[in-house]
């Protein structure tokens, strides 16, 4: 499919309150409006305020993107392990896992030849004054591995979809997720 | 900034931009957010109706429709504009009538199962000409589900005579393209015209480019120049016209009623008055169908299959569109910008020079029955419907398509 085999979907997951479609938000405005790419972002979630299932799927493009779904992930990235357990299966043979070594530590139904990364995204923001930052942390790893985007630009995105007060927390988690990476590199 | 033609030859004109300025200092905001965004449908339908030029908007709570109110009560009062959260749909609806007769340019937002709650409103905005904008978010299954199941009673919810105008946006660029044009459409033909946005788009967040302002195209109901002695409110100037507008509140005592009127808006029950308004009411749409109606052809030139899809539809329908061409098959896309009016034109002519018009849509099957009827039998027709609350994938359109030798 000529559209659909440039685009990379990456799947974010976990339950609801851990940030997950802000995750997807966030890392689809810097895309979009400092890389100059496409990206369709979609989301279900369960209609407790916390708790429940959440998920994100954020589809990027060099192209328009036609079909917002993709029965296949590139990356899945997993918050906690019942999201991994619901999306393991989706995602596709040599693609990249994501998740909080704390929280997802079942790691069966892996496809072969998966990029794994397992990092304490949670243990780490706890660190930083704040568990729910979990969520920047690991997208900060995120883009250090990737290379799809730069701080600075994950920077600018934040400040268009977080409240100020928290601003300052959510970038150094993203800086402290950023700076694992480099050092497993 | 829309405002100056409607003043010329009124009366009170000194009192009206005097309220003007005072309107002109309340907007704190930007009323278009020119620039590349990464935003949420139903954010872009907001900007579209911002653009365009509302000033009213009035609307209850309801999944998947509440970022539409929940933004348009931060944003219109930053702009001038006033913002009521109904008791009710009902109370929307009216409040939205109310508005637009009193010259503002209106909308509300509403979901499916409250979108039946509307008729009433529609039925009154049709009979006395007010233009108001109304969007759709189609939902199923008692949730945020996907759906294109509103498709028939967007254009036959209401009694009565009518042709309904409904635009079907298939992205979040065409949220804020089309919420223009609906109020554009709207202003023109004094009518009610209908976004029919979807679960899928409206929850989706894409790239959006809100062009510069003088660069989005206003237009504004034709205010007459009369005075209230020589003015007929629902005289037009043909069997197909749009009256001149006149306003509540400046001196003009129109009545507008729901009952069938004549051209000075008295009642009337009389079957020749009668016959002449709901002529001429389903006429000024029907006989600018095909300047409404608009149709983006994808592959067509050279295809013997077309998929003619609406809405989000159209996307997975490109998608199987290319990978079938990969393996050379003839086949086309034609997306319909505007399903009501019907384009009849369009169709008949893809009905001419097709072997198979598939019909794509969200739903048990619907406007199939519609493209079926306008192929009149010149072309094989078939029906690609999915009802689970999902869009369509392309490998299902496909897998659907199999069957049909012309396809295989």
């Amino acid at each position: 499919m000529s559209s659909a085999t440039k685009a990379t979907s990456i799947r974010f997951s976990g339950f609801g309150g851990q940030g997950i479609i802000l995750s997807a938000v966030v890392l689809g405005d810097a895309l979009v409006i400092h890389r100059g790419l496409y990206a369709a972002q979609t989301q279900s979630y369960g209609s407790e305020a916390r708790g429940g299932q959440c998920q994100s799927e954020l589809i990027v493009s060099e192209k328009p993107i036609l079909t917002p779904i993709r029965a296949t992930n590139d990356i899945l990235v997993a918050m906690f392990q019942t999201a991994f357990n619901t999306y393991v299966d989706s995602l596709r043979k040599g693609g990249a896992l994501f998740v909080d070594s704390e929280l997802v530590k079942d790691l069966s139904r892996v496809p072969p030849e998966t990029a794994c990364h397992s990092i304490p995204a949670t243990q780490i923001a706890s660190g930083l004054g704040n568990k729910m930052a979990a969520n920047m942390v690991m997208l900060g790893y995120f883009a250090g591995v990737t290379n799809m985007v730069g701080l600075e630009h994950l920077d600018s995105a934040l400040a268009e979809n977080v409240r100020e007060q928290f601003l300052d927390l959510n970038k150094k988690a993203i800086r402290a997720g950023f700076d694992l990476s480099l050092g497993k590199a | 900034m829309e405002k100056g033609q409607r003043e010329k030859g009124q009366r009170e004109k000194g009192q009206r931009e005097k309220g003007q300025r005072e309107k002109g200092q309340r907007e704190k905001e930007n009323r278009v957010l020119s620039g590349v965004h990464f935003m949420q449908g139903n954010y872009a339908a907001v900007e579209g109706a911002l653009a365009a030029g509302c000033d009213f908007f009035a609307g209850y709570p309801i999944t998947p429709a509440n970022e539409v109110s929940e933004r348009m009560s931060q944003r219109l009062p930053a702009v001038g504009g006033v913002f009521l959260q109904g008791e009710d749909e009902l109370c929307s609806i009216n409040a939205v009538a109310g508005a637009s007769l009193a010259g503002a340019k209106a909308m509300t937002a509403t979901a499916s199962a409250g979108y039946d709650y509307l008729q009433e409103g529609l039925e009154y905005g049709v009979a006395v000409e007010a233009p108001m904008v109304v969007v759709d978010v189609q939902r199923c299954r008692g949730e945020n589900f996907a759906t294109q199941a509103d498709i028939m009673q967007v254009h036959w919810g209401p009694a009565g005579d009518h042709e309904m105008i409904v635009l079907a946006p298939s992205s979040v660029q065409e949220l804020f393209d089309f919420t223009v044009r609906a109020f554009n459409l709207a202003e023109e033909y004094r009518t009610p015209v209908i976004v029919l946005s979807e679960t899928t788009i409206a929850l989706m967040r894409e790239r959006l480019v809100i062009p510069e302002a003088d660069k989005i195209p206003v237009v504004n109901r034709k205010w007459t120049t009369k005075t209230p002695e020589e003015y007929l409110p629902f005289k037009a100037d043909s069997e197909w016209g749009v009256p001149e507008f006149s306003g509540l509140g400046r001196g003009y005592h129109t009545i507008y009623s729901i009952n069938p009127h004549d051209e000075k808006g008295s009642i009337e029950w009389d079957p020749d008055a009668f016959e002449r308004l709901y002529t001429r009411i389903p006429a000024k749409v029907a006989r600018n169908r095909k300047k409404i109606s608009t149709v983006q052809r994808y592959g067509l030139d050279d295809a013997k299959v077309a998929l003619v899809a609406y809405g989000s539809e159209v996307r997975p329908c490109i998608d199987a569109m290319d990978v079938l061409r990969e393996g050379g098959k003839k086949v086309g896309v034609m997306k319909l910008d505007a399903p009501w009016p019907f384009p009849e034109e369009a169709i008949e002519e893809l009905s001419k020079n097709m072997d198979l018009v598939a019909t794509v849509e969200m739903n048990v099957g619907k406007y199939a029955g519609e493209i079926e009827r306008a192929c009149r039998g010149r072309c094989r027709t078939a029906r690609v419907t999915k009802n689970r609350g999902l869009i369509h994938s392309p490998e299902e359109i496909l897998e659907s398509l199999s069957g049909f030798e012309e396809v295989r």
